[in-house]
């Protein structure tokens, strides 16, 4: 059992309706203040927080790979042939 | 008489205005230095759509070409960046394949709802608190390529354009010719997809 239950569920679904937009600063001050305050007293809802604001930054620091050469050169022929030489 | 007049709509000068306007005024051959600047942008973009290389490739074709048959009509009220994945994402919608990985169907966000209180986490785990650039390796990077490529077209589109690409709400709405909240119902829910997955991923694999 969880030792202080000030915490209703109730918070916990309007806060994971909203987290992406809380990430992204989509949302008004108050809207914020809300949710940091519920953050900071469900720890469920502040790991479901940050695991989610980390799945964002992952994405946001995949990197992209080289195009291969081959296709790079194939692609050109191809767009040479459609495009007329002015 | 009022003089209120449309306003013209104002042209976005980006760094490719020039070359655009180079090659709609006859100096075609430039194209293909249009397609060197955004070819490598394309090809990872649409790997992450396709999935299957070939696939990928045709797109980038069918792109550059449609960019090519349309660009008289560009009037530079986006960035060509934004035009040109306007473009890809029509390109792709259009190839109507049905993906075995992604079968078109709607992602609810009942189901990423948090845990039981039984199963509920008492602390962040370990994934979400070291430091990024100790985390995102290789192998990991794979997950996650391989993991969005699982999601569903419509999801797919817009966490790729949202979280890989960079474009903002707005940019992704107009690219897609979705409302803004739209846009944000299907980036939340593709995300909480994802974050699943790299939960299950981290749990069993460590
Ligand atoms: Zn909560």
């Amino acid at each position: 059992m969880t030792g202080d239950d000030h915490h209703d569920h109730k918070h916990c679904l309007e806060m994971f309706e909203k987290l992406s937009e809380y990430i992204d600063g989509e949302l008004d001050h108050a809207t914020c203040a809300k949710i940091e305050e519920h953050a900071n007293n469900c720890v469920a809802c502040f790991s479901c927080m940050e695991t989610l604001k980390r799945t964002v930054a992952l994405c946001k620091n995949v990197k992209d790979q080289p195009i291969p050469q081959e296709f790079s050169k194939k692609l050109q022929e191809i767009i040479r042939k459609v495009v007329p030489i002015s | 008489m009022t003089t209120e007049k449309n306003p013209t709509p104002q042209q976005i000068k980006d760094k490719d205005f020039d070359l655009i306007q180079a090659i709609n005024s006859g100096e075609v051959d430039k194209f293909q230095d249009l397609v060197k600047r955004y070819e490598a942008k394309l090809y990872n973009f649409s790997l992450r759509m396709c999935r299957d290389p070939s696939d990928a490739e045709d797109m980038i074709q069918d792109t550059f070409l449609n960019v090519f048959r349309y660009l008289k009509n560009f009037r530079y009220e986006t960035k060509f960046k934004n035009w040109l994945y306007k473009v890809a994402a029509s390109t792709c919608f259009k190839k109507r394949r049905k993906s075995k990985f992604a079968p078109d169907k709607e992602l609810s966000l009942e189901e990423f709802l948090p845990n039981d209180e039984a199963e509920k986490p008492d602390h962040v785990p370990q994934w979400a608190l070291m430091p990024l650039d100790k985390l995102l390796n290789e192998e990991l990077a794979g997950v996650i390529n391989k993991t969005i490529i699982t999601l569903p077209k419509k999801y797919r589109m817009v966490i790729l354009l949202r979280d890989i690409e960079g474009f903002s709400t707005t940019e992704s709405a107009q690219i897609l010719n979705l409302s803004p909240s739209n846009v944000k119902v299907r980036l939340h829910r593709a995300r909480l997809y994802l974050r699943e997955k790299l939960k299950g991923y981290f749990e069993n694999d460590r």
